[in-house]
């Protein structure tokens, strides 16, 4: 068998790359929940400040895909690995703008006394958040198509509570005036939280991909 | 008529032809054996001609056709080759190199008897060695040289650019390239030319009459010293070839058994030429061979 | 930036009346590779030959300007070319093994070099078989005939010969376009080892090619350098349209 040892290096890189920025944002999505919940502004100005370096991570990664799709030809299993490389960049930066909104929320909420009910649905999704962008990276390395499927599952639960979430703090704010910014930003947060794990889904979905060659809708 | 029948037709010609050639040439071959085998013997091999009596032999004959092509191989090979690899590879494409080339196809079309009266003059009377080897052999070389120049540089030609370059771009002179690069590629043509030029050597009797001569001198093989005229191996005595001499028996022999000897030296000397070819080709192709490491 | 090795300035090639390269500046860098593409006929074999001015073999050719090795003009008068095709040496684009065996091939330039001893040609051979990733492949066969290896193991051996005589730059004129496939790759491979020792100069009508292999490339069209940068900006983000038109294939 012939090696290609500058290919098989550049590729490796851009994974590399992959799972650095992957790394990043799951810090990210731990810390601005953590901000949030324990009302830290410093903590939630870093997850903001933070964002910077993956964003240059990002266009680093998606560089070299690029330069690698213009100068080896790519085939097969390598071109599906940087085509949906790419789209796990994406999904990735897209998971970390939103963990900079709830660091910003963190910030508006600063200003409320801390109101309990909202925080517990926000605790319960959050832990299902982390576990998919954990997994879903986890998945990503080791091309574990089961763990793949099984995070995509978990975003039913987080779509269930953010559901849940919903409807209970519409009808308190029905009743109570005084709380109705303070839900709302709360309903904010779910919402991205929410959307976080959505993008979660479809890194699970492009794992899932690169192994088998096949498109799988998984929510 | 279809195309199966005109293919069919035209292979046949072919093959009329080709079976032809083959039929002439063994009816020859066998003409001159089955009448000269009968006439050789170890005696008849080994022993000097007689002028006037029969029982003859043709001793002196053979070994002086094998010096002679000794003498004129030196003379022709190297200076042959020499000027194959300048006309191939140095010559520049211009007028001057257009005149060598003229002149060396006017020199091949010359017949070999005006060579052999041009001997007479420059080798033989103005060289002041009278009828001699030597005389002969720069005869020959005269009618070879052509041939040998032309074959030598076709051959080196035949060597591809991409050999040179390579042998180029590794920093090799040009000569180290023409002595150990082109010239062992071009051995088995150059040997296909002096196979040749030999031949020539053995065949050609009209350029030796008038330059190596029509007689032998008595000869002592075991005088070996080369100045002496008795000596064989002295290169300024006449010698009369195996090929003049039978043009010679024939035309004026006083011996009773002219036929006999005639059709005996014929038989040897295309057997000779048989034998010598196939040997060269042999030695030349295990010759390259070593030098290619081919199997 | 890394060392210049070769640069080229203002060359001028004329074939009798044909001006084949046009104000040729080029900068080789030291332990890159360099990939030289263009449509045919467009110079980049040309300007290949005069960096070891095998075009000097040419009747015709006439140069202009100045290549300079290490800072030396190799056009200069007192120059010996011998040594200079000795340090700048060249792999063709059809394998041409010498008809000798494998062993003689390589050790054909450390002997014309006048290294004589067995047991010091010997090394030589064995490393540079080595180098070139054919060691494996022909050591039970060393004094066959080189006639008989594959295609790609010919290039590969007349890399060989050409690392045994230790040049200090590489040039290769499409090197592989006689080649399947598979013994392109292993060529492509063994380039990439080689330019850690070697400078590399390398023309080819596959532009995958020079955008695997190289770190810089120069485009030619018309005898005339166009344009000449690191190869993923070439390949991605060229600045003369006549590059984008030729890369992306919209072009001849």
């Amino acid at each position: 068998m012939v090696s290609r040892n500058v290919y098989d290096k550049a590729i490796k890189e851009i994974q590399n790359g992959i799972l650095r920025m992957g790394g990043l944002v799951e810090q990210a999505v731990n810390n601005s929940v953590q901000a949030l919940l324990k009302a830290d502004t410093a903590a939630a100005s870093r997850v903001i400040a933070g964002d910077d370096l993956i964003d240059q991570l990002f266009s680093e990664t998606e560089d070299k895909c690029v330069k690698l799709v213009a100068t080896q030809q790519p085939m097969a299993k390598d071109l599906r690995i940087i085509m949906t490389g790419i789209k796990i960049l994406v999904n990735l930066e897209r998971m970390a703008d939103y963990t900079v909104d709830i660091a910003r929320a963190t910030m508006e909420l600063s200003v409320y006394p801390v109101n309990v009910k909202p925080f517990e649905y926000i605790q319960k999704m959050a832990f299902f958040v982390q576990r998919m962008v954990k997994d879903g990276l986890d998945a990503y390395v080791h091309g574990d198509i089961e763990k793949a499927g099984a995070m995509c599952r978990m975003d039913d639960e987080v779509d269930k509570l953010f559901s849940e979430a919903f409807k209970e703090l519409i009808e308190r704010m029905k009743v109570d005036p005084d709380v109705v910014a303070q839900y709302a930003y709360s309903l904010f947060v779910g919402r991205y939280l929410e959307r976080i794990a959505d993008h979660a889904t479809n890194i699970g979905e492009e794992v899932i991909y690169i192994a088998t060659g096949e498109r799988k809708e998984l929510n | 008529m279809n195309n199966r029948l005109k293919d069919r037709l035209a292979t046949g010609m072919f093959w009329f032809g080709a079976v032809a050639v083959l039929l002439i040439l063994f009816f020859l071959l066998a003409y001159i054996f089955l009448h000269g085998f009968k006439s050789i013997s170890w005696h008849f091999l080994t022993s000097p001609p007689e002028t006037i009596r029969a029982g003859g032999g043709i001793g002196p004959q053979i070994f002086n056709s094998f010096y002679l092509l000794f003498l004129t191989m030196a003379i022709t090979t190297p200076v042959g080759i020499m000027a194959g690899i300048y006309l191939a590879e140095y010559a520049r494409r211009n007028n001057i190199t257009e005149a060598i080339r003229l002149s060396i196809e006017t020199l091949t079309s010359l017949p070999s008897i005006v060579i052999g009266l041009f001997g007479l003059l420059i080798f033989v009377n103005k060289t002041g060695w009278g009828y001699s080897l030597m005389a002969g052999a720069l005869a020959i070389s005269v009618i070879n040289l052509p041939f040998m120049v032309r074959i030598s540089e076709e051959a080196i030609r035949d060597v591809s650019d991409e050999m040179r370059e390579a042998s180029l771009a590794l920093g090799a002179s040009h000569w180290q390239t023409i002595w150990r690069i082109v010239l062992p590629s071009a051995l088995p043509g150059l040997i296909t030319g002096g196979i040749i030029a030999a031949g020539r050597v053995f065949g050609e009797a009209a350029a030796l009459l008038y330059t190596a001569g029509m007689s032998s001198p008595a000869l002592n093989f075991q005088n070996l010293d080369i100045t002496s005229s008795t000596s064989p191996l002295s290169p300024f005595r006449p010698a009369e070839t195996l090929a003049v001499h039978i043009w010679k028996v024939n035309s004026e022999g006083l011996i009773p058994d002219v036929r006999q000897v005639a059709d005996g030296a014929s038989a040897f000397l295309v057997l000779t030429v048989l034998v010598f070819n196939i040997t060269a080709r042999w030695a030349g192709r295990y010759i390259h061979r070593r030098l290619t490491s081919s199997q | 930036m890394s060392k210049v090795k070769v640069f080229a300035k203002d060359l001028n090639l004329y074939y009798k009346d044909f001006h084949a390269l046009k104000n040729a500046n080029l900068d080789i860098q030291a332990n890159k590779i360099t990939a030289l593409i263009g449509p045919s006929g467009c110079g980049k074999s040309t300007f290949l030959r005069t960096l070891n001015r095998m075009n000097d073999l040419i009747e015709g050719v006439r140069v202009e300007g100045a290549v300079c090795l290490d800072g030396q003009d190799i056009y200069d008068p007192k120059i010996d070319v011998v040594n200079l095709r000795k340090r700048v040496g060249m792999v063709f684009q059809k394998p041409n093994p010498f008809p000798m065996s494998v062993y003689d091939n390589v050790a054909y330039g450390p002997r014309i070099h006048g290294i004589k001893k067995k047991q010091q040609l010997d090394e030589i051979v064995e490393l540079s078989l080595h180098s070139a990733a054919l060691l494996d492949e022909v050591k039970d066969r060393l004094y066959k005939s080189a006639l008989g290896l594959s295609g790609g193991q010919q290039q590969r051996l007349c890399i060989a010969r050409l690392l045994a005589v230790e040049p200090e730059v590489v040039l290769m004129d499409e090197p592989s376009s006689a080649l399947d496939p598979i013994s392109t790759l292993k060529i492509e491979e063994l380039i990439q080892v080689l330019k850690q020792e070697y400078t590399i100069v390398i023309v080819t009508h596959n532009m995958q090619q020079a955008a695997r292999v190289s770190d810089l490339t120069a485009f030619f069209l018309m005898g005339e350098l166009v344009e000449y940068g690191v190869t993923t900006d070439i390949f991605t983000n060229p600045n003369d349209k006549r590059t984008e038109d030729y890369i992306t294939g919209r072009f001849g």
